[in-house]
């Protein structure tokens, strides 16, 4: 299964409607994946076929992995996992239907206890009752508290478990070694960094402290120690900009965005990144992170794909070309 | 030969098709399958050609028909296959099939969700009957552990029940209920039924969740139940839960809800759960006839379906297909579609006729005109092939399709091919096997054309049936010729040596005592001056030098052979330089290598002939090694003057003299045809700049044509690539000369190892049974057969078989099709409905 060429998207980006795009897919490696599906089609209906196709993709090469290759491809979905469970506790949170969010989890994170969050009202409940069982376990450790869960709680658990999900994967690539590690530190690593700077970022303006801040950084990436050390410090998005402009690989990513119009947010440089450094991984044999590489790249491929329907659908042509270029 | 011989005439032609004709004209094309259309508007996108529209209803045309068909495949009824084909109905006809389809497809799923809606209720129902049954024997269970505890009435409790339950159980059971329920009634439960792979999960997170304050009970029920939605088997478990207080409650039930169990109200009484029991068990009567006549409905609609769908299924691909192609063509003049084709030029009438044929269909006036076009281009390669010649030229062209007009090596292949592998496979027994085995394929070939074989190693034999067939009768030829049946010979013709005339003294005695004696032919009577009449003779068969004697017999053979077929194919590669008129290479390369490869090897095959036919048994002691011989005439020693015999008179001087030939050969080859193609460039060079002034015009018009035809040859000479490219040549011939023949070895070295291996397995396995004596003997030499049997299948026929086949296959495409065959063409690819409604082709 090949990705989408330039060639491909500059067809893609000159569809008129939806069957034009199915049309057009026809032809590419994704096949005849929308052909049972009867007119007229819908964003969603696109959305969720894709899905489809690269969760069945993922469960082949899974069914087909033993020992170590297992883990890794589980510790791919245990990303996932992580996103369904806050999902599923912000939901219920907000007093939603269980039904109305299931279809929202992404199903490569679904596992048996899943379901079950919406009875938990504090974290310690959270992990006693559901999460003990799960592979999660490990992860959620630093987050047990008796305090009830609000929606400060939970961005922070998403956070404390990422971070730990982080550390652990990045620990397991190290501990793997050979081409494994060379590849997979390079990405985990500016997954790590890119987390911490998200969450600086974000905490300005909201009653998050300092202290409590840095205890989120996945310390694990090219910023850690004295990176991460200046990051808890800053209070702006300049300092921060300060930071990771002491980083090669960072300062050409701050450079040129702005929230102007025709500038790039900082995101979308931040995915760019991302899509190097996956395509990268393709340069080196005998190793893991091909795997790794192929899920996320796919998965950009069908945000891509997702948003140039998405101007299709809404007449909104002007901003069909800012999909992120894969090759 | 005609058409096999070299790949059908073929010529671009142009179609000027009326609008309203196209279609009928298209579609009686795609019913000859002769004519290979061009896309025309390579840079137009697939969602912007003009037909887009129609092949779009199409495709939703073959999507509800895929729907029919799975749900008539989930139904196991079966699909009528008649074997015929219609014909691509016109395009007004599209419609009504539209309406049809969608009715059909609107009324399939109306009955689907009815059905699905019953069986969600049967589904529920029948999971409250099970619930019930089973909370009773919980509820039961309890009682008997409470009454065994109390008092030992229980066993008398017990009785009662199993004797009289009906009458009984009324007058007693309440009794026991209140007590029960008196005790119990502090406790809420809640009954449900969940999958049974969640079941251990479930279990855990109940626990954790209320603090093991809570009493689960599970078991399995025995009888799949049927998934609504899907149609899947699923098995499922019936749990209760008994707990105190209305927070555990909420908290159970959204632990229930999370794991997707179904819960069921539950009466706490018996008399109540045995009268709801009643009611469902009434209630689900009654659905499963209405169920049985949903059923009945769904049967009689798909069975219509089942009886035409192939028929639907073939007239859509026809249309979709016939649109497709349209799509290909210049839809920019008025009124009129351009097309553009290859066709093979023996068959242009047909075509016409069918543009005909289409033309007066669709009612048109105006007739379709076809002319042909001067092109460059290189035509695609057409070979015609039947049943028979398929398999072979599936065997060259898996090496790669031959050239425009080239020789096509098939034709040859058809002998050589089973040649060489039985030089090989050379046993009479295992070669009638095989031949056996595709004559049956053979015999039996309506049968499996008709239903396709689904294994694919099967498919793949059945293809190559009549190659296995003459492979087979090759081997036992040649088995013949070996004088071997499953590595025994066969003494028909009487051996032609005399062991009594050896003259032992005391010829019984002697030959008691000796178990081996050497025969010399050398003594007048021992070989009796004739030889066997046909193959080998069968004494070798128990000779202790028969190896040594057959190496060198199988050895000179293979390199006579391998001779033969690179001389036949240089004489080949002769045809296509006539063919092509190219006078310079057959000159300049072709005439050296033919001269290099008789100098070198040819002369290696006359002196084997010579040596064969000329020296005697009596003279063999002074006999010369032709190997020695091979390589002093390189040394360019004679061989008088190391005291060695010479082969014949005068070996000394004609060897000098081939010698003198193969290496001048060598820059004959290099350095001619880069010196002729060097003078040429210059000469045109000079007449170019001369004529540029003169007809500038007509250049420039010539050169506008050419450029509507594409590719152009570039006119400039490049010197030093053109010697690099010679260069690689003469040398990869020189060397191949030498390799390719050693490579013919391979024909010595697999027959020895087969005749060894069968040897070995009759010596080792069959021999052993034959060689007990007695009732035990017979016993044993009954199963060691089938060890014998099997193995002799499985290893000699099947992988040795398959061993050979590869090394003749090599043979074919590197020692033989290396000397002349090009294979740089591509295949001819009609557009045809045969191969379309087959789903051989991807649009």
């Amino acid at each position: 299964m090949v990705l989408l060429s330039k060639e491909d998207y500059r067809h893609l980006t000159q569809c008129d409607t939806l069957e034009d795009l199915k049309l057009h897919l026809q032809g590419t490696g994704y096949g005849h994946f929308l052909a049972n599906e009867p007119s007229p089609l819908t964003v969603s209906v696109i959305d969720e076929k894709l899905r489809e196709k690269l969760v069945i993709e993922f469960e082949y090469i899974r069914n087909h992995a033993y020992k170590d290759l297992a883990t890794f491809l589980d510790f791919i979905k245990y990303s996932y996992m992580i996103d369904n469970i806050i999902l599923l506790i912000t939901g219920t949170l907000h007093q939603r239907q269980l039904s109305e969010l299931l279809p929202k989890c992404h199903p490569l994170g679904i596992f048996d206890q899943m379901e079950t969050v919406t009875i938990a009202s504090t974290t310690a409940d959270l992990y006693n009752a559901i999460l003990v069982d799960s592979p999660l376990a490990p992860f959620f450790k630093e987050c047990i508290s008796e305090e009830d869960l609000n929606e400060m709680n939970i961005e922070i658990i998403r956070n404390t478990l990422y971070k730990a999900y982080l550390e652990a994967f990045y620990d397991w690539c190290q501990q793997k070694g050979g081409a494994t590690a060379d590849v997979m530190c390079e990405i985990l690593a500016f997954e790590a960094d890119r987390r911490s700077i998200i969450i600086t970022i974000n905490s300005f303006g909201t009653e998050l402290t300092k202290e409590d801040r840095a205890k989120l950084y996945p310390r694990r990436g090219k910023l850690y120690p004295d990176g991460l050390l200046e990051l808890s410090k800053a209070d702006e998005y300049e300092a921060v900009k300060r930071v990771s402009e002491l980083y090669a690989e960072y300062k050409p990513l701050f450079d040129g965005t702005g929230n102007n119009p025709g500038d790039k947010t900082l995101e979308d440089k931040f995915f760019e990144h991302e899509v190097t450094l996956n395509v990268n991984s393709f340069m080196q044999q005998f190793q893991y992170g091909v795997f790794y590489s192929y899920v996320k790249l796919k998965e950009q491929e069908c945000r891509n794909i997702i948003w140039i329907a998405e101007c299709i659908a809404q007449r909104h042509r002007a901003k069909i070309d800012s999909y992120i270029p894969i090759m | 030969m005609g058409s096999l011989f070299r790949s059908e005439e073929m010529c671009l032609a142009q179609l000027y098709l009326q609008s309203e004709a196209a279609f009928a004209c298209v579609s009686e094309l795609g019913e000859l399958g002769l004519a290979q259309f061009r896309d025309l508007n390579p840079d137009v996108n697939a969602f912007q050609r003009k037909f887009v529209n129609e092949v779009r209803r199409c495709d939703d045309m073959e999507r509800k028909l895929r729907f029919l068909e799975k749900e008539v495949k989930k139904d196991n009824l079966a699909i009528d296959d008649t074997g015929e084909n219609p014909p691509a109905p016109l395009p007004r006809e599209m419609i009504d099939m539209e309406n049809k389809f969608d009715k059909l497809e609107t009324e399939m799923k109306s009955v689907n969700s009815n059905q699905e809606a019953l069986k969600k209720n049967f589904l529920e129902l029948t999971e409250l009957k099970h619930i019930l049954r089973k909370t009773q024997q919980f509820f039961e269970q309890i009682i008997l552990t409470k009454y065994k505890k109390n008092n030992n009435q229980a066993a008398l409790y017990q009785q009662d029940q199993e004797t009289h339950v009906p009458q009984q159980y009324d007058d007693e059971t309440p009794l026991i209920a209140s007590e029960f329920s008196r005790s119990f009634n502090r406790f809420g439960f809640v009954a449900g039924v969940l999958m049974r792979d969640k079941i251990s999960a479930f279990e855990r997170v109940i626990w954790r969740a209320c603090r093991g304050n809570v009493f689960l009970r599970y078991t399995e029920i025995e009888a799949e139940l049927e998934d609504p939605h899907t149609g899947d088997k699923v098995n499922k478990y019936v749990f209760i839960v008994f707990f105190q207080g209305d927070q555990l409650k909420s908290r159970i039930k959204k632990i229930c809800t999370g794991f997707r169990a179904t819960l069921y109200p539950c009466p706490e009484t018996p008399q109540e759960r045995r009268e709801i029991a009643l009611g469902v068990m009434t209630r689900i009567e009654d659905l499963q006839t209405v169920l049985n006549q949903t059923a009945d409905h769904r049967r009689m609609v798909l069975s219509q379906v089942a009886l035409n769908i192939r028929v639907w299924l073939i007239k859509v691909r026809k249309i979709k297909a016939i649109y497709h192609t349209l799509n290909l063509f210049n839809v920019n003049i008025e009124k009129c579609l351009i097309a553009e084709c290859w066709c093979p030029v023996v068959d242009i009438d047909r075509i016409q006729l069918a543009l005909r044929r289409g033309t007066e269909l669709s009612g048109s006036s105006v007739p379709s005109i076809m002319q042909q076009m001067q092109t460059k281009e290189n035509p695609p390669t057409y070979n015609q092939t039947d049943k028979f010649t398929s398999g072979f030229q599936a065997i060259i062209d898996a090496f790669g399709v031959s050239n425009y007009r080239e020789v096509n090596p098939a034709p040859f292949t058809i002998i050589t091919f089973p040649f060489l592998f039985a030089v090989m496979f050379g046993d009479m027994g295992h070669g009638l096997l095989m031949f056996l085995f595709a004559l049956y394929l053979v015999l039996k070939e309506n049968r499996y054309m008709k239903h396709k074989p689904e294994d694919e190693i099967f498919k793949m034999m059945f293809d190559g049936r009549y190659l296995i067939l003459l492979m087979g009768l090759f081997s036992i030829y040649t088995g013949f010729l070996y004088n071997e049946c499953f590595s025994r010979s066969i003494n028909i013709f009487g051996t032609s040596w005399n062991v009594r005339a050896m003259n032992f003294t005391d010829n019984d005695v002697f030959l008691a005592t000796n178990p081996v004696v050497t025969l010399d032919p050398n003594k007048p009577g021992v070989f009796r001056g004739y030889p066997y009449f046909y193959g080998i003779d069968p004494i070798w068969q128990s000779a202790e030098n028969k190896i040594t004697v057959q190496n060198s017999y199988k050895m000179k053979n293979a390199v006579l052979m391998g001779f033969a077929q690179m001389i036949f194919g240089l004489s080949l590669a002769f045809c296509n330089r006539r063919h092509f008129k190219d006078k310079l290479t057959l000159y300049c390369e072709l005439l050296p290598q033919l001269l290099f490869l008789c100098a070198l090897i040819g002369y290696l095959c006359m002196c084997i002939l010579y040596k064969w036919s000329v020296w005697t048994v009596a003279q063999s002691n002074t006999a010369p090694s032709l190997l020695i011989g091979l390589i002093d005439m390189y040394m360019l020693t004679d061989p008088k003057s190391n005291n060695r015999v010479p082969l014949y008179t005068g070996q000394y001087q004609v060897q000098i003299f081939l010698v003198i030939v193969t290496v001048l050969c060598v820059p004959w080859m290099f350095l001619s045809k880069p010196y002729i193609l060097y003078k040429r460039s210059k000469q045109k060079k000079g007449v170019r700049l001369d004529s540029q002034s003169d007809d500038d015009v007509a250049i420039l018009h010539h050169e506008n044509n050419d450029a509507n035809y594409g590719k152009q040859e570039p006119e400039s000479f490049d010197m030093s690539e053109v010697i690099i490219y010679q260069a690689i040549h003469t040398i990869e011939f020189c060397l191949s000369c030498i390799s390719h023949t050693a490579s013919y070895l391979r024909l010595w070295a697999l027959s020895l190892a087969h005749s060894e291996l069968s040897e070995v397995l009759w010596s080792m396995v069959m021999h052993t049974g034959l060689a007990t004596s007695g009732t035990s003997g017979a016993i044993l030499s009954f199963f060691v057969f089938w060890f014998f049997s099997s193995l002799t299948v499985s290893i000699l026929l099947v992988m040795e078989g398959l061993s050979a086949f590869l090394h003749a296959i090599r043979l074919h495409w590197v020692e033989f099709q290396s000397k002349f065959y090009k294979g740089e063409g591509y295949i001819f690819s009609p557009f045809s409905f045969t191969l379309i409604v087959e789903g051989k082709v991807e649009e």
